[in-house]
């Protein structure tokens, strides 16, 4: 019996091809349909702040960026106290979060023994996991008074401009600009400073889990290599798997810079919700998401229109750091010679 | 034994003569996880010659070579007991600095493993940690590396682009350019041909007879002619224990052991 003549009709067949097509197409325009929801979910969020903002914009224009000046009484809004805030405070939190999660993902990937690693990891995913209200009291009632009473006054007196006994201590004399930062007459906790570290604090499970689990991606001939070389685990860890791996772990940094941007509860609770600018990291300070939760429920015109364009410029500022951290990537692969 | 016999196969004297070896291993046992992988390991190394280890997966030839340059030692519960002497010295004594260790024994591995950095520097990155040299004298080094490697000529005008846009034979011989930069007395390769296609396989066991005038040779392989083409000694290893040691051409066609014959005859393995 000839082969074909167990083959189907071609006309069903032909039905078949037609039915899988149809199907193909709709499987394709489901896809983009998921993926497009973010970019519209982004342009929405983008364009409906733009819009709240159009008449803090239109009324101070480029001097809503530029000025500090926050004042309600006299409707008369800045943007900059709150940006600088939300700069330095995440700025703070990444300087303290990257080498510390550096060491954490080193440790766990390369020098803890077995039975330590699995544990730990979960430990840090389990921390990943506490509301950032939770971070927000702890650093109150905990951490704020420590700070006030422990760490400050030792900051003050040796290296501000402002300590307790009116003495210049050594380094506010010789180093410059170092004094400003650390000098204070404001008596509590709550400042940029602790803020930084409540919220490097936040972000450390992000970064040290992406980076543990990248740095396992690392051929374990390609580590033997260095070591066969005569290196050691610090420069195994920091010539060849941190280039290794680089991408993934910029990757993981900005994710939690991005939650360091934008973190409002705890902040809120640690920042003082000053509306100044100061030199001083252990001054009060606030940031643009906290200054929102604070002044949003009773807000109106063009307060109102003001914390939108507050809110539209986080997305400016979470762009420009985006930028940032592409161009530095391109730089360093350059320099690799890709 | 006949003159020509004699000269193709310089080795013969060696094993049994008196020219003091270069490396040797002592009574030598292995452990990892409580299993004992090497038992009793005894053999002489010969200066300056080519010497392969052959035998089945799992016979512990690759491990053997990983305790010359105490690159196990790397990892948790793995255990060496006797001695590995280098010019005298045990190298498996705690007190044998591992600088010293690893800027002596240079090791290549079974895939091609270049860094992510650029050609020039994955040869100049072992030189730096060992030693500080002008930008000039780190060129020099860089280059003869290169050309014992025997791919100065392919890469002398792209030495700042990355060197994973190698093909898999440039790479691996990259890696070993690596390791000869270092000015090694020896150099391990462990199966550093078996990701590799026949013409960069060939270039590579050329290029190993063009080193040994430089360095001791060891060289693991799974490949049977390959130790036969390259190697002037010849070690069969069987279940942890070093079966049978000799030079290559006896190995491979009077072999003294049963069990050496079945394996090169391929009755297993």
């Amino acid at each position: 019996m000839p082969v074909n003549q167990a083959a189907l009709p071609t006309d069903i067949l032909e039905q078949r091809s037609h039915r899988d097509a149809r199907h193909e197409r709709l499987f394709r325009w489901l896809l983009k349909g998921c993926a497009l929801i973010v970019l519209a979910a982004l342009l929405g969020a983008a364009g409906a702040t733009l819009w709240g903002g159009r008449e803090a914009f239109s009324t101070f224009g480029w001097h809503f960026l530029v000025s500090s000046a926050w004042d309600p009484g006299n409707d008369v809004y800045g943007a900059l106290v709150p940006v600088y805030g939300t700069i330095a405070t995440s700025f703070i939190a990444l300087l303290i979060a990257v080498p510390v999660s550096f060491g954490i993902a080193v440790y766990l990937s390369e020098v803890a023994p077995a039975w330590l690693r699995t544990p730990v990891a979960s430990a840090i995913e389990l921390l990943a996991g506490i509301p950032s209200i939770i971070y927000g009291m702890w650093g109150l009632f905990v951490f704020a008074p420590f700070f006030a009473n422990h760490i400050k006054p030792w900051l003050t007196s040796n290296l501000g401009n402002k300590p307790d006994d009116g003495k210049l201590s050594w380094v506010a004399e010789h180093v410059p600009f170092v004094g400003k930062l650390f000098g204070s007459d404001y008596p509590f906790g709550a400042s940029i400073l602790v803020a930084g570290i409540v919220l490097a604090i936040m972000i450390i499970p992000f970064i040290s889990s992406v980076m543990r689990e990248v740095f396992q991606t690392v051929p374990t001939r390609l580590k033997e290599s260095a070591y066969a070389l005569g290196s050691s685990t610090w420069e195994v860890s920091w010539d060849i798997v941190l280039p290794y791996t680089r991408s993934a772990v910029i990757g993981g940094v900005f994710l939690g810079l991005g939650r360091a941007l934008g973190e409002t509860m705890a902040v809120t609770f640690v920042l003082g919700n000053a509306m100044q600018l100061s030199a001083s990291l252990l001054d009060p300070g606030t940031s643009i998401a906290s200054t929102i939760a604070n002044q949003f429920s009773e807000a109106s015109g063009l307060q109102k229109s003001s914390l939108m364009a507050l809110a539209f410029l986080l997305f400016v500022v979470t762009f420009i750091v985006l930028l940032i951290a592409r161009l530095m990537l391109r730089q360093l692969a350059r320099k690799e010679g890709h | 034994m006949t003159d020509s016999a004699l000269a193709t196969n310089p080795a013969s004297a060696v094993a049994t003569s008196a020219v003091a070896p270069k490396l040797t291993v002592r009574d030598l046992h292995f452990y990892y996880n409580g299993f004992h992988a090497l038992k009793g390991i005894n053999m002489d190394i010969p200066e300056k010659k080519v010497t392969a280890i052959i035998g089945p997966s799992g016979c512990g030839k690759s491990t053997l070579l990983r305790i010359f340059n105490r690159i196990y030692a790397i990892y948790p519960k793995l255990e060496a007991k006797g001695e590995v002497v280098l010019d005298g010295d045990n190298v498996l004594d705690p007190g044998y600095s591992m600088n010293r260790l690893r800027s002596k024994v240079g090791m290549v591995f079974q895939k091609p493993v270049p860094f992510p950095m650029t050609i020039f520097e994955n040869v100049a990155y072992g030189i730096r940690h060992h030693e500080k040299l002008s930008k000039s004298d780190m060129e020099a080094r860089v280059e003869r590396a290169l050309r014992s490697a025997a791919l100065w000529d392919e890469v002398k005008d792209k030495l700042k682009q990355n060197a994973l846009g190698l093909s898999g034979g440039q790479q691996q011989r990259l890696c070993i350019a690596r390791a000869i930069a270092l000015k090694p007395e020896v150099l391990l390769l462990d199966e550093p041909t078996s990701a590799l296609d026949p013409i960069a396989t060939g270039r590579i066991e050329q290029l190993v007879e063009e080193l040994k005038s430089e360095f001791t040779i060891v060289i693991v392989t799974h490949n049977m002619q390959q130790a036969a083409r390259c190697s002037d000694l010849t070690a069969f290893m069987y279940l942890g224990e070093l079966i049978e040691f000799d030079q290559t051409e006896k190995i491979f066609t009077k072999p003294g052991k049963k069990q050496t014959e079945d394996y090169i005859t391929g009755r297993f393995g």
